[in-house]
């Protein structure tokens, strides 16, 4: 499955032992460990920033992804053990970007999104239209819920909990709604 | 030094809203100590004694699950164990049982030895099958008894002291067994 723009570049510094430790210590935050708080911190504030980053205009990414710090923080009580901690966390992230891009479009100050970074690799035609795709997509999964948003980059970061077949029929009815949402915004393309 | 500056400041409003959010979590046990007092209340048990025990199992339920830890995770198997203990008398008191005098003692105190000893196996039980250590065990214990108590002050301490007397007679064999 293909990567999700903001993913591909949080991801390979959060692979294996980072996204467990992750896991362990919203566990122990989630328990009430008030030392596991500061590793917690170290480790999710970089990924938001940087999610954040792809998801909004460079002016507003700071404020969503302290907004999203600081609701991922009061909701750790709620945080369940069997979910991947980074999907929940960037789940929430995705949803802040959300609620700000529905803020401006009310406000009529919707602000494009920054463009990714050029590849050099990439031919010019390429990179405009991967940045078209990566645009079309986080706009449309910005209208999905968080927990769907949660399940498909957690389906995306090609998390171990893929197997299950919970997950499975959670990850099909969110694509499901993808699809839906993605016919409604750009026709049956 | 600035960027050093703000990200301790956001570690610090971080901090806070975990804390925030820990104690909205703790409040949201409220409702059920709440609805176990009305309970107790409308089932004719006197406001002030019902009072002086509610208060005290609000704080600490909330308490404890606000801090968290074994203990914390105790409170909501303790006040299902309480529950059995407090509905037992009460139960006893609405389906017609007169409760006045030595009368009281026929019906509504063995009520209260079976409750504490259905709660006694609860607890027990929860504590062998998340292979809990003593604060849980001492974390249920209490609101169990609390939430018991708001009941069992129908057949007056000696109410109470028999649930309890139920809590360690039923629960004690089966946390031993399963320990051995």
């Amino acid at each position: 499955m293909r990567r999700l723009p903001a993913e591909r570049e949080i991801a390979p510094g959060v692979e294996g032992g980072e996204r467990a430790e992750l896991r362990r210590l919203m566990v122990r935050l989630a328990d009430g460990d008030r030392a596991a708080f500061r590793p917690a911190f170290a480790l999710l504030w970089p990924r938001l920033r940087a999610f954040a980053a792809r998801c909004v205009a460079a002016a507003d990414a700071e404020d969503v992804a302290q907004a999203a710090l600081l609701r991922v923080f009061s909701r750790a009580s709620e945080y369940d053990a069997e979910r991947d901690a980074l999907a929940w966390a960037l789940g929430i992230a995705a949803w802040e970007c959300r609620t700000l891009r529905r803020t401006r479009q009310r406000r009529r100050e919707d602000q494009v999104a920054p463009p990714d970074p050029p590849d050099p690799a990439e031919n010019p035609e390429g990179t405009i239209i991967a940045r078209d795709l990566s645009a079309a997509a986080e706009a449309v999964l910005g209208t999905l819920r968080p927990n769907d948003v949660e399940t498909i980059t957690a389906a995306a970061a090609g998390s171990g909990k893929l197997r299950g077949a919970t997950f499975r029929k959670r990850l099909s009815r969110a694509l499901g709604r993808l699809r839906i949402a993605w016919r409604a915004r750009h026709g049956s393309r | 030094m600035a960027a050093d500056e703000l990200d301790l400041r956001l570690q610090a409003r971080a901090r806070r809203a975990y804390e925030l959010g820990r104690l909205l979590a703790a409040l949201r046990l409220a409702p059920f100590v709440l609805a176990a007092a009305v309970a107790a209340i409308a089932c004719g048990r006197p406001f002030p004694v019902t009072c002086a025990l509610a208060l005290p199992l609000l704080l600490l339920s909330v308490g404890l699950a606000y801090a968290g830890g074994p203990a914390g995770r105790a409170v909501r198997p303790g006040l299902l164990a309480g529950a059995g203990a407090l509905a037992a008398p009460l139960l006893m008191a609405t389906v017609g049982h007169a409760c006045f005098g030595p009368a009281c003692m026929s019906l509504a105190l063995p009520a209260c030895v079976v409750g504490g000893g259905l709660a006694g196996v609860v607890i027990a039980r929860t504590t062998v099958r998340r292979d809990a250590d003593l604060p849980f065990v001492l974390g249920a214990l209490a609101v169990a008894a609390l939430t018991g108590a708001l009941g069992c002050t129908l057949a007056g301490a000696a109410g109470v002291l028999g649930m309890l007397a139920g809590v360690v007679v039923a629960g004690a064999p089966v946390l031993v067994a399963a320990r051995r």
